[in-house]
């Protein structure tokens, strides 16, 4: 019955990770077996200090930088075998925040958000008006048509988060998305990510940021947030920090 | 493809064209300088060949019948040139006008005159049509063997000389157009190789964010196709130039005379002969940048 049980909870589980080691060419080991594992719908939030491998944790399950070893199984595949149409796919239901994932230079704000639902395979009807109310509710409206270089910084970093989540992934990716952001900005981020949460997706962000923590505190216990604590290339639960 | 891709893809390869304005600039300059080599060349080759194939129309076989051939076998021979498919027509000529024609220049006529009888035979004319050049050898052979037949006369080392000179200009200008033809396609496709370079940052954008192969390779085949019909145009408008104001200068000096006076079909199927070449050699061009290696790798 317990084995049983067990296995409904492994059958249930988005993501799981046995012995992940990521060795970088230069020969750091940034992961050391390290296990990890998140439901459908879970908040899991990885706090650490800078260059403790929490990027390369999160584009390792991006499908973007491969493990030296170990198991990554997300939905029950092994992303990093799959072929490039199946990828596509895949990718098709995952959103991205990632520093060096930038937004189109020579598109503008509204083609830039435009173009990802294009390419999730979710543009339709009424997308201009979504886009429009995103934009407004970010206080970026009048930005709608500027180029990303006429953004400040922050802007951009919240648009590039808009354009991850505007189409609801079903596993949203968000590697330190309050950097540079002022307290108003980051407010609004992670009302979003709440609000995608509620409506269904999965969330694993990193980040280093305080303003988090405290905004995880007044959102209280509407969302249930697993910390974890990249350390030393192993991931450790941090059951104290649940606000 | 279903309407929605083809208007990305469409879009898209717009967009991209203007964006690299420069680039796009020397692609359909390279396909025009191209399209417009083959096409001078392409004209100098028809017209060589036209004459060629005017002397070849005045060649002409005559089959000459032995004095014992009557009525049946004339018909028998006739009815056998006319079903070789190597022969346009077949003229009869009796020994009767055959001797009318000797007649007419005096000297013969007085020979004829104390010979007391006609010693000519009956013979037929033929016109050979202009394609069987080569098989031409088999025919006389053929009509060689019939008993009725004393000797098959047909210029035989000028007909070689002017069939060996219709092959050389044929294989000639089909290996040097193909030449030209890689040649601009190598250029092009560098070209378009440049690029994608200076595009690649979206390249690997677009693989990241998940975009599937279509996306991101179909702008740019469609980007070549359009630079290839960019540069066909530009050659048409140039001819249409050539032909409507240009002509009648170059035609009193005699320069493109037959290039100029080609009738409106044959121009029309020029154009479109340059349009489809231009076409192909940009999107081969945009094909072949998009197989090499490193674009690839940027997934």
């Amino acid at each position: 019955m317990r084995f049983r049980a067990a296995c409904r909870n492994l059958q249930y589980m988005m993501i799981q990770a046995f012995h992940l080691t990521k060795v970088h060419s230069s020969g750091v080991k940034v992961l050391d077996d390290a296990y990890f594992s998140a439901s459908q719908r879970s908040f899991v939030a990885i706090i650490g200090e800078s260059r403790t491998g929490k990027s390369t944790f999160l584009k390792i399950l991006g499908g973007e930088e491969k493990p030296t070893s170990g198991v990554l199984r997300i939905d029950h595949r092994d992303i990093y075998g799959l072929s490039d149409p199946e990828k596509s796919q895949w990718l098709s239901e995952v959103g991205m925040i990632f520093p060096d994932l930038k937004l189109f230079p020579d598109k503008t704000v509204e083609e830039n958000i435009h173009f990802i639902l294009q390419v999730k395979g979710a543009s339709g009807e009424g997308e201009k008006e979504a886009i429009g109310k995103l934009l407004s509710r970010a206080g970026l409206e009048g930005k709608a048509h500027s180029k990303p270089a006429d953004l400040s910084s922050g802007e951009q970093s919240v648009i590039l988060a808009l354009r991850a989540m505007i189409f609801r992934p079903r596993l949203l990716l968000a590697d330190d998305p309050f950097q540079g952001l002022d307290h108003k900005a980051s407010s609004l981020l992670f009302r979003l990510f709440m609000e995608l949460n509620k409506a269904g997706s999965t969330i694993v962000l990193s980040t280093q940021q305080m303003i988090f923590l405290e905004e995880a505190k007044k959102a209280g216990t509407e969302t249930r947030i697993q910390w974890m604590k990249l350390d030393q290339g192993k991931l450790h639960p941090l059951e104290e920090a649940i606000p | 493809m279903n309407l929605s891709r083809f208007f990305f893809v469409f879009k898209e390869g717009f967009l991209q064209l203007f964006r690299t304005r420069g680039l796009s600039t020397a692609v359909v300059v390279i396909v025009a300088a191209t399209l417009l080599q083959l096409s001078l060349f392409l004209g100098i080759s028809r017209t060589l060949d036209r004459a060629l194939g005017s002397a070849r129309e005045k060649f002409q076989m005559a089959v000459f019948l032995t004095p014992a051939a009557g009525d049946s076998d004339l018909k028998r021979i006739q009815e056998l040139l006319l079903s070789d498919s190597r022969v346009a027509s077949v003229r009869l000529v009796t020994k009767e006008e055959a001797v009318q024609d000797f007649r007419k220049d005096p000297e013969i006529d007085r020979m004829l005159q104390a010979l007391g009888e006609n010693p000519l035979t009956d013979s037929f004319t033929v016109i050979l049509r202009n394609d069987d050049s080569q098989k031409l050898e088999g025919l006389v052979e053929k009509l060689k063997q019939d008993p009725r037949i004393e000797e098959v006369d047909y210029g035989k080392n000028e007909w070689e000389t002017v069939s060996n000179l219709t092959r050389v200009v044929r294989w000639g200008g089909l290996i040097l157009g193909g030449f030209i033809f890689l040649t601009a396609l190598f250029i092009v496709s560098n070209t378009l190789t440049l690029a994608l370079w200076a595009r690649r940052e979206d390249f690997i954008l677009m693989a990241r964010m998940g975009a599937p192969a279509w996306m991101r390779t179909g702008p740019y085949l469609w980007e070549g196709l359009f630079q290839g019909f960019l540069g066909a145009l530009i050659v048409v408008a140039f001819f249409e130039v050539i032909r409507h104001w240009a002509g009648l200068v170059l035609q009193k000096y005699g320069g493109f005379d037959v290039l100029i006076n080609l009738a409106l079909t044959e121009w029309e199927s020029l154009y479109l002969t340059l349009v489809l070449l231009g076409m192909i050699l940009g999107f081969l061009g945009a094909y072949l940048a998009l197989q090499k290696k490193w674009v690839k790798e940027l997934r």
